[in-house]
């Protein structure tokens, strides 16, 4: 279980999130859905401890990402937007120091490891060296580090970016089988259909905030469109306009004043 | 806890000895500094290597007119040997011979007369390998001259001991003899150099490089407290560090012995204790060295940056002993206080076959290691940094 509340993020001048709330339920796959720079990569990195929130809270099965980092870390496997890997160390001896960290005892983390190799396909490259993997081999070894471990919650940023056919559906088979075991899913993307076909719940975000969340339909009937392609324009258009009207209420305001 | 520091420090030694430029770092580099000590010693030693006094051979100019001179010389084991030179100082100037010693015309004359009879001796002070040759000739003239001026005083019925109201002995207190010394002095600060150089490419790699590669976003993700991971990576520095300082003082032993061995230049041979000493004050060092090094790499924005910065670093701590090559200072407390400078004073002691203060070592082991605590403390907050897993 995810849960983040009223959550609010700024650098410097630029704000990237504010008030985020929203939450992410266990034996379901919820879609973080938004243009580049819309605030999904930084309320990932605040869920999952690598930034820290000017206010507001960030949950994994109740435990606090800022106070309680380790324990929500135990809890989460993540594939974040930066996901290099080591061009001296083989495929599996990425994943086996992933496993290490978390603790894994030896047999059951051999284990693992196998199962990842065989559920991701990846036998032939298991054993060489990962230098030289394409974007597919790479995320492929991405994930199975990500995931070793057998987390409870799994948090994935823009995971098939730039991925060729069969390895976005080796994803998309992951992500479902995991979802089928009552684990948690967060899953980010810029790609509609993507998240259309995929997930349970979406939560579409744009400009650092949440702009509305529901299933695939309930958005639809929402906004009076059946494709979440146009779903996503016309929530973009209607906040951008919301925007500018504030906007230049704001400025109406101040000449009054004046 | 100590399982999970050890288990990245055990990825990155892995990791770093499967790359080619770390371990040229670490095991070749080190071997620079004793081969060009050794290079230096043999050079200079068999230019400076001059056949003793008694075998020593004059080359002169008209010595045809000094036949008293000549059967001086002869007596004395040396030998004069005529040259027919037309332009001498060009001869000397190309260092063709080191000196010749010239005498005028009427040498003969005025040295039958018992007055002062001048001689020319040509020398190029400018050619070091010349000085020992110039040392021997002017030897073999000061002797005939007190032999000469002693027979004659004696034909006055003048006793000779009046002409020399002073005779000089120098004692030499060196332990180290002559030019070795300073060849000795040489390894502190070769020393100094490995230490900052050992595990410089690792300490980047691990941090900036590991950022610069996305690598470390994910890897800051396991539930290992940030701290844990700056150590393990600097512990992983650390041994490659030491591997290099080891690396440079075998080869700084096996050098010095086969030179010794040779019997050129080295006249002390430092034994194995002095080395396990030397080890034992570069410890500290290694520790502080690296704590910086893995502070540099983390807060710098990219590997290029602290590639730059780690670059010009090695020559700070070498330059005391640079200067200590050849004004060598005297061992204090406030000086052990002082990182790299201290050790660079003890370690010269030390090889040069001294008798070293085991309190100074220890004041200098300890205050090093609390620079290097205090540096440790500050990797471990920079790793703490929000922004220091993001290339960005």
């Amino acid at each position: 279980m995810i849960e983040v509340r009223n959550l609010r993020k700024s650098f410097k001048d630029l704000v990237a999130v504010e008030d985020v709330s929203f939450f992410a339920r266990d034996g379901e796959i919820t879609g973080l859905i938004g243009p580049n720079g819309a605030g999904k990569t930084t309320t990932m990195r605040i869920l999952y401890t690598i930034m820290r929130p000017d206010s507001g809270q960030a949950m994994i099965d109740g435990f606090d990402a800022v106070t309680q980092p380790q324990e929500v870390q135990r809890r989460i496997g993540v594939l974040p937007d930066n996901r290099g890997l080591y061009p001296r160390l083989t495929a599996c001896e990425h994943i086996r120091y992933y496993g290490r960290l978390h603790g894994m005892e030896k047999n059951a983390l051999e284990a693992s490891i196998d199962e990842m190799i065989e559920t991701l396909g990846m036998g032939e490259e298991a054993d060489r060296r990962t230098k030289g993997f394409s974007k597919g081999q790479t995320l492929k070894v991405a994930l199975a580090r990500a995931l070793v471990h057998k987390p409870h919650n799994v948090m994935l940023d823009e995971p098939t970016n730039g991925l060729d056919v069969d390895s976005s559906r080796a994803v998309r088979n992951m992500v479902h089988a995991i979802r089928d075991e009552g684990r948690c899913v967060l899953f980010s993307s810029h790609i509609m259909s993507e998240v259309q076909n995929l997930c349970d719940r979406i939560i579409v975000m744009g400009h650092g905030s949440v702009v509305a969340e529901g299933t695939a339909d309930e958005l639809a009937s929402m906004t009076g469109q059946a494709d979440l392609e146009e779903i996503f324009v016309a929530i973009a258009k209607e906040e951008s306009e919301m925007r500018k009207k504030n906007q230049l209420d704001a400025l109406k305001e101040e000449i009054d004043a004046e | 806890m100590l399982n999970k520091i050890w288990i990245i420090a055990t990825k990155e030694l892995t990791d770093n000895l499967r790359d080619r430029r770390s371990t040229i770092l670490s095991l070749i580099y080190p071997l620079i500094g004793p081969v060009l000590l050794g290079c230096l010693v043999l050079f200079v030693g068999s230019t400076l290597k001059a056949p003793k006094v008694e075998e020593h051979v004059v080359v002169a100019q008209g010595s045809d007119n000094a036949p008293d001179f000549v059967a001086f010389v002869r007596e004395q084991g040396a030998d004069v040997v005529e040259t027919d030179l037309v332009d001498v100082q060009d001869a000397v100037r190309k260092g063709m011979h080191s000196s010749v010693l010239v005498f005028p015309e009427n040498f003969a004359d005025t040295f039958g007369n018992e007055r002062n009879a001048e001689v020319k001796l040509f020398i190029d002070s400018s050619r070091l390998s010349s000085i020992m040759s110039i040392g021997r000739t002017v030897e073999l003239i000061n002797r005939f001259n007190r032999h000469i001026a002693d027979s004659r005083l004696e034909a006055h019925e003048v006793d000779p001991e009046i002409a020399y109201p002073l005779t000089m002995k120098s004692v030499n207190v060196a332990a180290s003899l002559s030019i070795s010394g300073i060849f000795l002095n040489m390894m502190a600060p070769f020393l100094m150099f490995n230490i900052f150089i050992g595990g410089v490419y690792l300490a980047i790699d691990a941090t900036a490089g590991e950022r610069e590669r996305g690598s470390l976003e994910p890897l800051l993700v396991n539930p290992v407290p940030r701290w844990q991971f700056m150590l393990g990576k600097y512990i992983a520095s650390l041994i490659f560090t030491a591997l290099a300082v080891l690396t440079a003082i075998v080869a700084y032993k096996a050098i010095f012995s086969s030179l010794g061995m040779l019997g050129i230049g080295i006249k002390v041979n430092p034994g194995l204790t002095d080395f396990i000493f030397v080890f034992i004050l570069c410890v500290p060092i290694m520790m502080m060295a690296v704590a910086i090094q893995m502070i540099v790499a983390t807060v710098s924005k990219s590997f290029k940056e602290t590639q730059t910065y780690l670059g010009l670093l090695p020559l700070l701590p070498a330059l005391p002993g640079m200067i200590m090559v050849f004004v060598p200072i005297q061992p204090s407390a406030w000086a052990m206080m002082v990182p790299t400078y201290g050790q660079t004073i003890l370690i010269g002691q030390l090889v040069r076959g001294e008798t070293v203060d085991f309190s100074l070592m220890a004041i200098s082991c300890v205050a090093t290691t609390a620079v290097a605590g205090g540096l440790l403390c500050m990797a471990a907050r920079a790793y703490n940094r929000e922004n220091m897993a993001f290339a960005n």
